[in-house]
């Protein structure tokens, strides 16, 4: 089958590679209809997540049809449309019962290299190196899915492909920072990062009842895109005095909640991009952590902050006084979709949550090698490239 | 790249020091809680690769506090011929077993080419269950 793969630090390519296999009784077999670029992915084209091997398949945000299901598969028969969680995830350990899914026990094949790096290791991704497992990713023609009768959900007819598709990852990271981010009633949340996950963010705090909802960043069709579909306001990096801004839209308070939705590459005007980037090239950091510098210092005492851009390993200039001093509660996960998943589709059925938009490239798998380069490089306002395998 | 590749470089770096310098590279114990109440499961009916070395470990069986599950201890004794790595891989795939009922699979057949750079990682993932610090 056709699949797009890495084959070195920034270089991919379309090739042919064996058709997947069940591999366990609780698989399926998915062929994949729409797949779409994430951020993250930048990370691993990049080399700066160095656990990927020349060959491997990427994409981890994706939805399609059922074409071969395993023995022990209750929920899902051939021919359903399902979009599946980017994390793997076996529902029935601690985590899994704590709805904390992204953490399972026992979704990771390789978790020796995580735990090492880490502590402890969290569950495995489609298409995300192999550190997470080494699964093959969504950019190909067919994918394995893995506990499917937790991981894939069955998409209502009312919803199309380029709606769902973003419940897959994109959505639920979004929904997950607003919701252990703590988001109440009333609430100032200020989302950095308007790309899709950000927008998510920022739509769903609005859902959850915040009073005001401020997305930041330097790309104005991005901010355009936030105003006109989630209805937050914006603030530019390049051009306002984002600390100054916050704190006069917060009363003075600073936010209530402040969500960093950017990762490891992040960019800001001034010295300390230059600091940052240097240090990272130089490999004396793996990631520039700019946005939650920023979050942490204009959250206001007693707020809480919620990481969930993309982080490898260790960062330089961390404010822990200001977290500490200001009792600020920080915390970050990679995304726990079987959390989220049916409550968003739901969402999207009724028309609260509207995603489309995000896709603002739409191309055959064979063209993905340019559609990233168009997403890296934000050619032509690209928010999202989505390939049709 | 530096940072992260260095926990497993000094990890390895330190086991050939100790290994040099006479101390014992093997933890000996090592412990997994899972998600199933101490009730259910026996020592001699664990499930699985533990159950293949059983009689060449001394294992232990504990509630977890908070409705957490069982704590899985294994110690190795001395003179054993069983490694670290067999017990991690053991105690992983026993859980695994435990509580999904399954363990899982690597995705196949592989797409990726075998090449100078990638030995390392692929020799790190063909024994993925029985690294780490478990």
């Amino acid at each position: 089958m056709k699949a797009l793969q890495w084959q070195g630090v920034n270089k991919l390519a379309v090739g042919t590679v064996p058709d997947p296999e069940l591999r366990n009784p609780g698989d399926i077999i998915v062929k994949v209809t729409k797949t779409v670029t994430c951020g993250s992915d930048l990370h691993l084209i990049g080399g700066y997540i160095p656990f990927m091997e020349k060959g491997d398949v990427l994409g981890h945000e994706f939805l399609g049809e059922v074409v071969e299901v395993g023995p022990d598969v209750r929920r899902h028969r051939v021919g359903d449309r399902v979009v599946v969680s980017s994390f793997i995830s076996c529902g029935n350990c601690w985590y899994c019962d704590q709805r904390l899914f992204s953490l399972c026990d026992n979704g990771n094949t390789n978790p020796a290299i995580t735990e090492t790096l880490w502590g402890q290791a969290p569950s495995g991704c489609f298409g995300y190196s192999h550190a997470m497992g080494g699964n093959a990713g969504s950019h190909a023609e067919y994918i394995r899915v893995p506990f499917a009768d937790v991981g894939a959900f069955t998409v209502p007819d009312g919803v199309s492909d380029e709606r769902a598709i973003f419940a897959s990852d994109s959505a639920s990271t979004g929904w997950m920072g607003a919701d252990l981010g703590g988001v109440q009633p009333g609430d100032v949340v200020a989302v950095w990062g308007a790309g899709a996950v950000g927008q998510m963010a920022a739509r769903a705090a609005e859902l959850l009842g915040a009073d005001r909802v401020i997305v930041i960043d330097r790309l104005e069709n991005r901010l355009a895109q936030v105003r006109q579909h989630t209805g937050a306001e914006t603030l530019n990096y390049e051009s306002d005095d984002i600390a100054g801004e916050l704190r006069e839209r917060s009363g003075g308070r600073g936010p209530d909640v402040c969500i960093e939705a950017v990762g490891m590459e992040a960019h800001s005007p001034g010295v300390q991009f230059g600091y940052d980037q240097l240090k990272q090239q130089l490999r004396l950091q793996t990631d520039r952590p700019v946005a939650v510098r920023d979050a942490i210092h204009a959250a206001r005492k007693g707020g809480s902050v919620f990481v969930l851009g993309v982080y490898a390993g260790f960062v330089d200039k961390f404010p822990l006084g200001a977290l500490m001093n200001k009792g600020l509660t920080v915390r970050g996960a990679q995304m726990h979709g079987q959390r989220y998943i049916p409550m968003l589709l739901e969402r999207m059925a009724k028309g609260e949550l509207v995603t489309e938009h995000l896709a603002t490239h739409v191309m055959p798998l064979d063209d993905a090698p340019k559609g990233y380069k168009m997403f890296k490089e934000k050619e032509d306002g690209c928010v999202r490239a989505l390939f049709v395998p | 790249m530096l940072l992260i590749v260095g926990p497993l470089a000094a990890g390895a770096a330190a086991a050939v020091a100790a290994k040099r310098s006479g101390r014992p590279t093997t933890r000996q114990r090592h412990v997994i809680t899972v998600y199933r109440p101490l009730s259910e499961l026996e020592v001699t009916q664990l499930p699985g690769s533990l159950k293949e070395i059983a009689d060449r470990v001394e294992i232990r069986l504990a509630a977890a506090p908070g409705g957490r599950g069982t704590e899985i201890a294994v110690r190795i004794p001395d003179g054993s011929e069983v490694t670290d790595g067999e017990v991690r891989r053991a105690l992983r795939e026993t859980r695994s077993l435990l509580e999904a009922g399954d363990v899982l699979l690597p995705s196949g057949p592989p797409a990726t080419t075998p090449t100078l750079l990638n030995r390392p990682l692929q020799t790190v993932t063909q024994h993925g269950r029985e690294g780490g610090l478990l």
